[in-house]
């Protein structure tokens, strides 16, 4: 069941320079996708692709200058671009749910761990304090929390970055949240610690049936734990299916270079030469934001860029989607 | 916005080199219309203090002993003072006592504090430390009570004011140069600058320079406001600058005596005059810190 | 850590900030080459009587020895006589005390009342009509002399209005201060029943209060709303907004989460907004420590100004020690907890 439709998302900053020129950087241009129940989305980019932004386009916490300028956001029917900011307040930490980096800062340093998750619930389900302190005890417990009654009277700083990181799990769980937005959930934390995060995170996607969607910037991630990718570069989804179709045989020469799973290009014994400058998002060059970098970019590159179907729910974002294996690459670019 | 109206917006600024300079001030006024506002009030005062022998009705020190404090009249447009001396002229001139201690004082401060916090930040240690320490010490006392301690004991003439509020106020860049030299220390290009065999007073001077002195610019306005309230302040309390100078401060005083009988525009117009300069120059510096740090900026 | 150890931790890192602020004391009326020989001494004397004087003073001995016995006198409570009272510095000021106190509270309190609330107000639509305002407001509040303030309003209020009493210190003259038990004479007619007394007293705090309010706002507010617009931009406020905290809910974090700074801040002012009430004081005719202060200086009373600028340095040190010491006691965070 599709939870949240995305379509043709534009996101841009708005603002002057000391020039007294608008300047308009592109960071999200048509960005489209959907969330379904029970399944794991992972969004991998580069820096400044636009992954947290998507985020934070969806549920609308975009600040000056960034604005939507176009596109919608469908959750259950319910188009949140256009929602009141009150409406949307009370969507957010309930049925959407939310866990970010920086899981220390993030919570409030003045309050005790259990009494924020306590007053999330009683912000958005009301009900009696009792319930609420019960569900908070179940939630830390959910996440792997041990001696939940104990760590409950802790304060933020006093935890690990994995114990927080299980807290703010806890607190997106705490009101039964139909989708969940995870942005670099593990960054930062021990690889081990990573590994558990994670695995928990998949537990809980099933247990619960939430519709999920992680970003990170780590593909060992999205291989191990997703179940659908969306490659983004310049504003846009380059790539898009099922992991494991999408790993087996990636068509975009962006993910091609980022997976390098072609085996030609092994026994060639070329390097994987797709890194450069990431893209300016005020000067975006017409059609292709990946023409500079691309070693297979054409004239044709300049023209606005089909979103090709290589399977049911496999997409690329290319003219020479599937066909790159016969085109001959140009000279690498230093 | 639409695609097709934002590059119509960018089109129409290809435009000739003159408007562009144009554009860069409405550019700055749009970014910071304080930074603007306060220049402009800068200026207005800087043109009184250049071109008041000319602009200036009467002699600011002509003694008009029949008219003695008269209300302001279409002869005398702020009065007369209690020496019968025409007040407007005298709040004209003022404006050069203004300027010609706020300036000489800044660039004391900034001659003496820049160095220090460039050393003190590069080179760390004990003489790092000290200097903080004495720095931190001074700041337990209110700067206007030490201003007029020192001016009070080393004797009352301009220079020393001048002097004193420079020396006092140069802790201010030294932190912040210091501040900045102590985060850029470890950068790349500095470490490969020492690397290359730099000696110290050219990676000094040549490569943090430059970079540090950012911060104590946007600093030079607000301790440039701080320097004219001063110096006012001390004349007002009858140290530093006596009577009949044409000192805004020394004004005030003598307008104090009058204000409660009902003089009031002895004492008045000057203060006016004192809080327009000093706004000036605190909404100038206010500006500046806007724009050179792009958080406190929020564009539309 | 306990609280005696911290107290203790505390007082041992403050030592040499408090031998420094004397030392500077020390240095502070010896750097101009004053020579306070000559005033006492008077324009006849002669040079044995120049030479017993210096003596007396301890001022023949080496630098060093002088500073020593000074902080001697300092730790005992003695800080020199003044040569314009002829009396202990020490009880002058400790009459004086309580006055400045007293105005001090008042004005920097109300100030901070104020100031706090129309900061944070400011910073919650940053870049709206309130907020253009209240930072103009506040940078002509930091423009303003404060002397000269308190003359335009002593003419205003007393002389065109007569709403206010004339500005010749804390009381009436007609009226006879109550019995001495705070030092404060409205507190202390309130204490006594002395309602006169506590009229005529409050009627004479109104002016210089209102002075030294508006003055202490104008940091305030322009420090609180950095303080709240830097927590609006925290990671923790992004989150509580993730989560869909309603607005009234961010509000108080932002307002908790800012308290200690903007405590810390108000502290460090306190050190400047004291010279300032000195020149209210001075203004005002009010007899505090202030205005004492401020005479001894202009006409060089060489002990009396060592007294009263060690004085005032190490009430701003006790202020910054009494922060230190709550910020301590509500931060989570601190080793205290």
């Amino acid at each position: 069941m599709t939870l949240l439709e995305v379509e043709d998302l534009h996101t841009h900053f708005i603002s002057r320079d000391i020039d007294n020129r608008v300047r308009i950087a592109k960071a999200l241009n048509g960005v489209s996708f959907s969330l379904q129940a029970g399944r794991i989305l992972g969004i991998v980019g580069e820096t400044g692709a636009g992954k947290s932004l998507t985020a934070q386009s969806v549920v609308g916490l975009l600040r000056p200058p960034a604005r939507i300028v176009a596109g919608s956001v469908r959750f259950e029917g319910r188009e949140l671009t256009t929602m009141p900011p009150e409406d949307l307040n009370r969507i957010r930490g309930a049925e959407i749910a939310m866990v970010v980096q920086n899981p220390r800062t993030s919570l409030d340093p003045l309050t005790r761990v259990g009494d924020q998750l306590v007053r999330l619930h009683q912000i958005h389900s009301g009900g009696s304090l009792e319930m609420s302190r019960k569900r908070a005890l179940e939630m830390m417990e959910a996440v792997g929390i041990p001696a939940p009654e104990s760590r409950a009277k802790s304060w933020p700083h006093e935890l690990s970055g994995g114990m927080a990181q299980r807290v703010l799990l806890a607190m997106a769980l705490m009101n039964g949240p139909k989708l969940l937005i995870a942005d670099e959930p593990t960054t930062g934390l021990d690889v081990t610690v990573q590994a558990q995060i994670l695995d928990l995170l998949r537990d809980l996607v099933a247990r619960f049936n939430m519709a999920t969607m992680i970003i990170t910037h780590d593909l060992g991630v999205v291989a191990h734990f997703c179940d659908d990718i969306a490659v983004m570069f310049g504003g846009s989804i380059v790539e898009s299916g099922p992991v494991a179709d999408v790993f087996a045989a990636p068509v975009h020469p962006y993910t091609r270079n980022l997976i390098g799973a072609t085996p030609e290009q092994f026994q060639k014994g070329r390097a994987r030469t797709l890194g450069g400058q990431p893209p300016d998002l005020y000067n975006l060059p017409p059609g292709c934001a990946l023409q500079s970098r691309c070693e297979f970019a054409t004239e044709l590159c300049r023209t606005p860029v089909p979103n090709k179907e290589i399977a049911p729910t496999h997409f690329a974002l290319c003219h020479f989607a599937g066909t790159l294996d016969e085109m001959k690459p140009k000279e690498a670019r230093a | 916005m639409s695609d097709a109206a934002s590059n119509d917006v960018i089109d129409q600024v290809e435009r000739s080199r003159s408007s562009k300079i144009w554009n860069r001030f409405v550019g700055i006024l749009r970014l910071s219309p304080t930074a603007a506002v306060g220049l402009m009030i800068i200026l207005f005062f800087a043109l009184l203090a250049i071109f008041a022998p000319w602009i200036m009705p009467h002699d600011p020190v002509a003694a008009y002993t029949d008219r003695v404090l008269q209300a302001p009249s279409a002869e005398h447009w702020f009065g007369t003072d209690g020496n019968g001396m025409d007040v407007f002229s005298r709040v004209i001139y003022g404006a050069k006592f203004g300027f010609g201690i706020a300036i000489p004082a800044v660039l004391i401060s900034l001659l003496i504090g820049v160095p220090v916090g460039l050393i003190a930040g590069y080179r760390g240690g004990l003489l790092d430390e000290v200097l903080m320490r004495f720095f931190d010490g001074l700041r337990v006392f209110p700067s206007i009570i030490l201003a007029l301690a020192v001016v009070a004991a080393t004797g009352q003439s301009l220079l020393n004011v001048v002097l004193v509020l420079g020396l006092l106020d140069s802790p201010v860049f030294a932190r912040v140069v210091r501040a900045e030299v102590l985060a850029l220390r470890s950068s790349n290009f500095v470490e490969s600058a020492i690397a290359a065999g730099n000696p110290t007073w050219r990676i000094l001077f040549v490569h943090l320079l430059p970079n540090a002195i950012q911060g104590a610019m946007a600093q030079t306005a607000v301790r440039a406001a701080w320097a004219v309230r001063i110096s006012a302040t001390l004349a007002f309390l009858g140290v530093g600058i006596q009577a009949p100078t044409p000192e805004w401060g020394a004004m005030i005083r003598q307008g104090a005596e009058f204000m409660v009988s009902g003089q009031w525009w002895v004492g008045l117009y000057p203060g006016l005059a004192l809080i327009f300069l000093v706004f000036g120059l605190n909404l100038f510096g206010d500006g500046l810190q806007d724009l050179m740090d792009p958080r406190r900026r929020t564009a539309k | 850590m306990s609280f005696h150890r911290f107290l203790l931790r505390r007082a041992f890192m403050v030592l040499p900030l408090l031998i420094g602020v004397v030392f500077i004391t020390f240095m502070l009326v010896r750097i101009g080459g004053l020579d306070p020989v000559g005033r006492l001494a008077g324009p006849t004397a002669t040079q044995a009587e120049f030479d017993s004087i210096r003596e007396n003073l301890g001022l023949d001995q080496p630098l060093w020895q002088q500073f020593g016995i000074y902080l001697g006198n300092v730790v005992q409570g003695d800080l020199g006589e003044s040569w314009l009272s002829n009396r202990p510095v020490m009880t002058d000021i400790k009459e004086r005390a309580m006055i400045s106190l007293e105005l001090l509270f008042w004005g920097v309190g109300i100030g901070a009342l104020i100031g706090v609330p129309v900061g944070l107000r400011a910073a919650f639509r940053p870049n709206g009509k309130f907020d253009q305002v209240t930072r103009v407001l506040s940078l002509l509040g930091f423009s303003i002399p404060t002397y000269w303030l308190a003359l335009v309003m002593i003419f205003v209020f007393f002389y065109l209005l007569g709403w206010a009493p004339p500005a010749i210190g804390r009381m009436s003259l007609l009226v006879s201060p109550p019995e001495m038990i705070t030092g404060s004479y409205l507190i202390d007619g309130l204490l006594t029943a002395n309602w006169e007394a506590a009229w005529s007293s409050a009627s004479h705090l109104v002016l210089p209060v209102i002075c030294l309010a508006i003055v202490s706002a104008a940091p305030i507010i322009k420090q609180t709303r950095a303080i709240a617009i830097e927590v609006l931009a925290s990671d923790t406020v992004r989150y509580a907004q993730a989560c869909g905290l309603p607005e009234k809910n961010v509000r108080k974090l932002v307002l908790r989460n800012s308290a200690v700074p903007v405590l810390t801040f108000v502290g460090t002012e306190v050190t400047g907004l004291v010279g300032t009430m000195s020149l209210i004081e001075y203004v005002f005719a009010w007899g505090g420590l202030g205005q004492y202060g401020l005479n001894a200086i202009i006409s060089g009373d060489f002990t009396a100004v060592q007294g009263y600028v060690l004085v005032l340095a190490l009430f701003s040190v006790l202020v910054f020690v009494i922060i230190d010491i709550i910020v301590h006691l509500i931060e989570p965070r601190s080793e205290l907890n």
